[in-house]
């Protein structure tokens, strides 16, 4: 993995779900990710998660390629929605199980 | 340093009509919370408003700003917003706030 921008796009290309995240689902390093994981979970759909402290190339190379300057990062059929707060409100608003529901189908 | 008179003169560089609350979350002057009223916020959607203000503060993210946190509502939202704020080192609880005022600043 090199963070290239061909390599980003392709891993959400890829997965329906992706949450850019500082360590793992079950063992998050930052309270904003662990939030986003729990919506992550609280959907009830796979999801890929990337843990960005796995490499310090990795933060620098996912916000410029996203211009997006926070972790974490959700998304959804290759579309960034935002990070554990936008994620947060549209779990509990719907759009985010609509969203994803819609891209499913097409 | 960072202050929360800074961050909101900030955020009233980039929404001169809005309505600005910024809360230092720790007392560490580099975890913040910002609710932000707006009525031009109307139609927008939720990554878009927080790209407004996120691309003006992405020089001082993550030092020396290591988190921030933005509501934003438009005045309608804003009625019905909760007055909890997640804090990312509560374990899980929220902290609670002295709610922003309803109106719009009009100065």
């Amino acid at each position: 993995m090199e963070w290239t921008p061909e390599e980003l796009q392709a891993i959400v290309d890829e997965h329906a779900l992706v949450l850019f995240m500082k360590g793992e689902p079950n063992a998050a390093q930052c309270g904003f990710s662990n939030r986003a994981a729990q919506v992550m979970q609280a959907l009830g759909e796979p999801f890929a998660s990337v843990n960005i402290l796995s490499d310090p190339r990795a933060i620098p190379s996912v916000c410029a390629w996203s211009d997006f300057p926070t972790m974490p990062q959700v998304y959804v059929h290759g579309e960034l929605i935002g990070g554990s707060d936008i994620a947060l409100d549209m779990l509990n608003d719907g759009s985010l199980r609509e969203m994803f529901d819609a891209g499913r189908q097409a | 340093m960072v202050t929360t008179e800074w961050l909101e003169d900030e955020v009233r560089s980039v929404l001169p009509n809005c309505t600005v609350e910024a809360i230092d979350l720790h007392g560490t002057q580099d975890h913040f919370h910002i609710r932000i009223i707006e009525s031009s916020f109307e139609g927008m959607r939720p990554l878009q408003r927080q790209k407004l203000l996120l691309n003006h503060f992405k020089p001082y993210i993550p030092h020396p700003i290591h988190a921030i946190d933005l509501k934003c509502m438009t005045p309608e939202q804003a009625q019905t917003a909760g007055d909890t704020v997640f804090d990312p080192h509560g374990g899980g609880t929220g902290i609670h706030i002295k709610r922003i005022q309803k109106h719009q600043n009009k100065e």
